[in-house]
């Protein structure tokens, strides 16, 4: 397949032209507005594109060895457990992308389950070690956002 | 119902002439505007066969399978009739009501036009926003004192505080249950706000999109207040706590919170214990998740195929950004 320019580049290519291109020429207010989200939806995506594989493979290695802490710890904390099974039997060797996908969906419900256990436990380090956790899905999804602030009504 | 919306001037003569023919109303301005991310709104002006004009605003549903933020039309319009001229406010005023999407292709409810500039306007001078804070706050004491034998039988009545804030906790850590994605984010928020329970207070009718946009203000007299589609009873702290992390400058309760929340509990007699950042942050989360689920289904559409447009994508950057506060305001609750 061609590789190069990246997923990122086109995207970010689409953007400028529907920046410099198409909007310029619309004059209907609902179009104009389409167009810029449209353009943002694009930035966002193209950020993904770029990094959401690895980002995804990383996050889950983290969460797994944070969630046996957690079952070893937490009085009665079953469901880490089973979320813990449900993860194993995820696709993981696979690299695309609704294979990585599934198995970090799986890994979410781990991590929720082991946060859920922690904090009814009061197990404060692993309460922290866990919002540590979710500082780097934050950072990631921030980045994702490039820069996009609400703008309200 | 019908197929295709049309939010238009010949659909609204065609209602006029079925619920007004007497009068013989003639539709002579009719222009879309603005009514948020929700709904579709419009003005109209109409003549009347004895030459008195009158104005009226249009809010129908947009149509089906199409947009983030869903609610009951039926269920605002039962509200909006049960409150007309019983709060300290202004309501809009209802005059008719397209249930069945018979003239407009969705249901769709007309009040009069009320003439006041939006709070939200008034705000941007800087001067003015110490006033502004004024009447926001005024106005939430207000709808938060309004007698519930008022409101209409249909709307929930929670048994108590305890069980209806149990309920919304629960809800939060629900949130992705019925999506294809995961958000570990709200599991921790859920289970810290579980683990730190504010003080109790009785609970009240709240409005559920409490902003300064919704709030019009004339000349003289009361205000008016607008959308009330996720009006309903609950904790006050909800509306303060769903506009206290409103990213819409300038944000009232920003600010100057502490002169913010001082005139609220100097209106409502409720406690500093009851009424501070702490407790306006923790509802914030809770009065954030109503909407917050909602943005997670209509992306959570896209994943199941069936795209409902545009703004379904370009909102899953406010989830991001909302579950990102809930985590902050969990973390600090720990402090």
């Amino acid at each position: 397949m061609l590789s190069r320019p990246t997923t990122e580049q086109i995207l970010l290519d689409c953007c400028r032209e529907l920046m410099t291109i198409v909007l310029p020429a619309l004059t209907d207010e609902t179009a104009q507005v389409s167009v810029i989200m449209v353009e943002t939806v694009l930035r966002n995506t193209a950020v993904r594109a770029a990094h959401e594989v690895a980002w995804m493979r990383e996050e889950t290695a983290e969460i797994e060895g944070y969630a046996q802490a957690v079952a070893g710890q937490a009085p009665g904390a079953e469901s880490v457990g089973a979320a813990l099974k449900a993860l194993a039997g995820a696709p993981r060797d696979s690299l695309h992308l609704d294979d990585v996908v599934d198995t970090y969906c799986r890994a979410g419900n781990v991590l929720s389950a082991a946060l859920e256990a922690a904090v009814a436990g009061r197990l404060t380090d692993l309460v922290r070690r866990g919002e540590e956790i979710l500082d780097v899905r934050t950072g990631h999804e921030t980045e994702v956002m490039a820069g996009w602030s609400p703008t309200g009504r | 119902m019908a197929d295709e919306l049309h939010l238009d001037a010949p659909s609204l003569q065609r209602l006029l002439d079925h619920f007004e023919g007497g009068r013989g109303g003639t539709v002579t301005a009719f222009r879309p505007i603005s009514g948020g991310y929700s709904r579709l709104s419009a003005l109209t002006t109409v003549r009347w066969a004895d030459g008195s004009e009158e104005s009226f605003v249009l809010r129908s549903d947009p149509p089906p399978d199409t947009g983030v933020f869903v609610s009951d039309r039926d269920a605002e319009w039962r509200l909006l009739r049960a409150i007309s001229g019983k709060l300290p406010i202004r309501t809009a005023t209802p005059r008719w009501y397209d249930a069945a999407g018979e003239y407009f292709g969705a249901k769709c409810l007309i009040v009069d036009f009320f003439q006041g500039r939006p709070l939200s306007d008034i705000a941007q001078s800087p001067d003015e926003v110490p006033r502004a804070a004024r009447i926001f706050t005024d106005t939430l004491a207000e709808v938060h004192r309004t007698p519930l034998d008022v409101l209409p039988p249909e709307l929930e009545r929670p048994a108590d505080w305890e069980s209806y804030t149990e309920g919304l906790v629960g809800r939060l850590g629900r949130l992705d249950s019925i999506v294809a994605d995961s958000n570990p984010a709200l599991h921790y928020a859920a289970a810290q706000l579980r683990a730190h329970r504010p003080p109790p207070v009785p609970l009240t009718f709240v409005h559920g999109d409490a902003q300064p946009a919704n709030i019009l203000v004339p000349d003289e007299g009361p205000v008016l207040m607008i959308d009330w589609e996720f009006g309903r009873i609950g904790d006050p702290r909800e509306d303060l706590g769903y506009y206290s992390h409103l990213p819409v400058p300038p944000n009232l309760f920003q600010a100057d919170p502490q002169g913010f929340l001082a005139r609220y509990r100097e209106r409502t007699g409720l406690s500093e214990e009851q009424v501070n950042e702490d407790t306006v942050s923790y509802f914030y989360v809770l009065g954030m998740a109503r909407l917050l689920g909602q943005m997670f289904e209509a992306a959570d559409a896209l994943a199941q195929g069936r795209s409902r447009g545009v703004m379904a994508t370009y909102m899953m950057n406010g989830t991001s950004a909302t579950t990102s506060a809930f985590v902050e305001v969990a973390r600090r609750l720990t402090s």
